[in-house]
């Protein structure tokens, strides 16, 4: 694990990843002491102030300062995006990787359901899901990783089927293994690697549908500080105070950028064959 | 007259994690024109690396310190890579072990073939179109036309080397480059391939550089003969000398590990009881569909029996179905017929208990590919130890009986399969085997990518196994020196069919199919 973080942070991707993740870390762990004011603390005549020594990144409608509601606001989106992302990817590694493993009828019943799955766009998905299930930040959780899980099955199941015919599958299969023996702790292992890695570009998708869920007030309900509910609130204010808009835009697009460089720097640090 | 290719001092390293390893020490050779130098070594010795420092396709990870390489009057290490491109091809030329790797899959043959003579001859189209033709034809591959718009999935291995030797020749290039041409092909097949290589050079007296780890063969193809020994050379001497006469240590190991028929092995006889009897086995794989004729089986109703504790070795090309016997015999192929274990019928993989499994063992040719790369050896040996339960009560000492057993060390239960180098992991995949207790342990061609003289180290410790247990084998190769060594009888299979079989004094006699007697022919003489 250090090895793997050594030749991570080898790469400038990885570098720039990390720490861009580690800053995110920081404002998810220490956000409501990092903050220099209450959130929710709304302050009439610092109605739309602009950016300045009082309000760093300006204050919203409700002079609210930005910086501080970015800072709590963090909590709230980012540990839902990967609890959402790591729910589609477990669920989808294993149906991938049992499909694989099953072939035949069950191989095809499986991949023809996850592709009817997928012919329904991912947010229109979501929504249904969401509005089955009803508004708030869990179940638009859920929603994200149901969308997120056929894609996983697939990418999982292309990488299984070629671990499927290694002669180490062929040998626990000659010595009676079980199924889930098989499939969990002979093939999972050896699939893993791709799978981390499009995860990691996931949690990007997975921040900005759960933006856009809240922005179309299906996930974090107001006056939360979620990222994409800030965005959805501020639009009406464009023209005002743009800054308003920015900031929660910008958080959400770092975000994304530090999860893809994470993925490309982790695609590089976990190719065996690179001894750099 | 100045050499064609001529190194000097030429010496090399790789950095790893730790520091650095040296790979070639020291290296100073020269190749006449039109002289065939082959280079012979045990793996990692350097073969392999020599070749890509001369065809300057380095990994990364390569620091050249010292010495030079010429072609002729060029160096190639000064130049840049642009230049190198101008070289590679025209000046010289590159056979692969693998025939079905260097091929682009995408591409017909034909566009393959031209496309290189293009760049290298700076022919037009049209003219390279019908140089290709000639150049098929030469190498006695027929229609040449109707294989020029194949894809390369669709053509033989055999014929898929012919191409790529016909075409590195019709470079017509200062030297060329054979790293294992016919190692991955079967010996009737690679026999060809040794014929066509010699007529060519005699016709047009390109000088080549011949890696092989198969002394037979580099003493019918090469001039002069290399031994290389981690890195350094260590001997060189004209090839019909060589190994009849070794003067360095490494050659006199080299040659002998080479199996020769003559020196048998095993001498005792096996019981009478049969332990296992296939009955009229057909294996087929894909099953009939709707709108196509199902393909033909594998095998057609092959049948054979093994006697406790015998040694039934079988022998074939690729393509001839022995490998579809041990996938029957293991359930991993569906199969019609039927089997007797022991007196129990088998009739499907359905039918093959925890008792059966237990009793008959299999180890695969890759041994990269049989361990599983996320397991440490101990986890590995584990397995069988408690799938199969065999009362052992401390698993850490079993583990380490059974290391100890195939002469590994016991502490090697902690390490990864990439730690380990090829014949080590072999090893632990017959102590996977041998964890069972088996009475049958089918060997599906496991020395074939092992170089000889750790062929020969397996080949004792199966033996030395054998006494131990009492297991029989059934063994299944295609080099047929190593096979008369070791088998009692032998199985010859040709598309599917049994062909003969026969007890081992037999197949010299003269009542054998024309079949076994090619195969036999074949098959290179050892050398010394």
């Amino acid at each position: 694990m250090t090895d793997l973080l050594r030749r991570l942070m080898r790469t400038p991707q990885g570098a720039i990843g990390l720490i861009l993740l580690a800053v995110l870390a920081a404002a998810c762990l220490f956000g409501p002491w990092l903050a220099p004011h209450d959130p929710e603390k709304m302050d009439f005549l610092g109605r739309f102030r602009p950016l300045g020594a009082q309000n760093w990144f300006g204050a919203d409608q409700f002079g609210r300062d930005v910086l501080s509601r970015l800072l709590v606001g963090a909590r709230s989106t980012l540990p839902m995006a990967l609890a959402a992302t790591l729910l589609g990817t477990v669920a989808g590694a294993v149906v991938g990787t049992a499909s694989a493993y099953l072939g035949g009828r069950w191989d095809e019943a499986i991949m023809r359901t996850i592709d009817a799955v997928m012919a329904v766009p991912g947010l229109l998905l979501a929504l249904l899901l969401v509005s089955t299930l009803g508004n708030g930040a869990g179940n638009a959780m859920i929603a994200i990783a149901v969308t997120f899980a056929p894609g996983m099955a697939r990418v999982t199941r292309a990488v299984a089927l070629t671990v499927r015919g290694q002669d180490y599958v062929k040998s626990a299969t000659v010595r009676g293994e079980s199924a889930s023996w098989i499939i969990f702790r002979e093939m999972l292992p050896n699939v893993m690697a791709p799978v981390v890695i499009e995860a990691t570009i996931r949690v990007s998708f997975a921040v900005m549908l759960f933006a856009t869920l809240s922005f179309l007030g299906l996930g974090a309900q107001p006056p939360a500080s979620e990222w994409g509910l800030m965005v959805a609130e501020a639009r009406q204010y464009v023209h005002q105070a743009p800054w308003i808009l920015i900031a929660p835009s910008l958080a959400i697009a770092l975000t994304a950028i530090a999860f893809n460089l994470l993925g490309d720097g982790l695609r590089d640090a976990m190719n065996p064959r690179d001894e750099r | 007259m100045t050499a064609v290719l001529s190194l000097r001092d030429y010496t090399l390293d790789y950095l790893t994690g730790s520091r650095p390893l040296r790979v070639l020490q020291d290296i100073s050779l020269d190749i006449a024109p039109g002289e065939v130098l082959g280079l012979v070594g045990e793996s990692g010795s350097g073969k392999s690396t020599l070749a890509w420092a001369i065809m300057r396709h380095l990994p990364k990870n390569a620091r050249e310190l010292s010495g030079t390489i010429r072609l002729g009057e060029t160096d190639l290490r000064s130049l840049p890579p642009r230049a190198l491109t101008r070289i590679r091809g025209r000046r010289i030329g590159m056979v692969f072990q693998d025939p079905s790797t260097a091929l682009n899959p995408t591409l017909t043959v034909g566009r393959q073939v031209t496309e290189t003579l293009v760049n290298s001859r700076g022919l037009t189209r049209r003219a390279a179109w019908e140089l290709a033709l000639e150049l098929l034809g030469h190498v006695e591959l027929r229609d040449p036309e109707a294989l020029m718009r194949r894809y390369p999935h669709e053509i033989s291995g055999g014929e898929k080397q012919r191409i790529l030797i016909a075409t590195a020749f019709g470079c017509r290039p200062e030297l060329i480059v054979f790293d294992e041409p016919t190692t991955a092909l079967d010996v009737i097949t690679g026999a060809r391939i040794l014929d066509l290589f010699a007529r060519l050079r005699a016709e047009t007296g390109v000088a080549a550089l011949y890696i092989s780890h198969d002394l037979a063969l580099v003493s019918r193809v090469a001039d002069r003969v290399a031994v290389m020994k981690k890195g350094r050379l260590v001997e060189e001497a004209p090839a019909a000398s060589i190994f009849a006469r070794p003067a360095h240590d490494e050659t006199r190991k080299l040659v002998a590990a080479v199996p020769r028929p003559e020196n048998r092995l095993v001498h005792d006889r096996p019981g009478d009881r049969v332990l296992l009897a296939a009955e009229a086995v057909s294996v087929r794989y894909a099953r009939p569909r709707l709108f196509r004729p199902p393909p033909p089986p594998a095998t057609h109703a092959v049948g054979f029996d093994i006697k406790a504790g015998e040694i039934l070795g079988i022998v074939g090309e690729s393509g001839s179905g022995k490998s579809s016997i041990a996938r029957a015999l293991t359930g991993l192929a569906e199969f019609s017929g039927g089997i007797r274990f022991d007196g129990r019928p088998i009739a499907s993989a359905r039918d093959m208990d925890g008792a059966y499994r237990r009793a008959v063992q299999i180890v695969f040719q890759h041994p990269d590919g049989s361990l599983n790369p996320r397991q440490t050896v101990g986890e590995i040996l584990s397995r069988p130890l408690k799938l199969f339960g065999t009362g052992a009560t401390d698993l850490n000492a079993e583990i380490g009986r059974l290391l100890e057993q195939v002469r590994l060390p016991a502490a090697y239960a902690t390490r990864w399969p990439h730690q380990l180098s090829g014949g080590e992991k072999q090893r632990v995949a017959i102590a996977r085997a041998f964890a069972a207790k088996p009475s049958l342990v089918i060997c599906d061609e496991i020395t074939a990518p092992l170089d000889v003289s750790v062929q020969a180290s397996i080949i004792e410790l199966l033996l030395a196994l054998r006494a131990e247990t009492g297991a029989a084998y059934l063994f299944i190769t295609h080099d047929i020196n190593l096979i008369r060594q070791i088998a009692h009888r032998i199985a010859v299979m040709r598309r599917g069919e049994l062909v003969d079989l026969l007890p081992i004094d037999a197949v010299d006699a003269d009542h054998v199919h024309p079949y076994t007697r090619d195969l036999m022919a074949a098959s290179p003489t050892p050398v010394g």
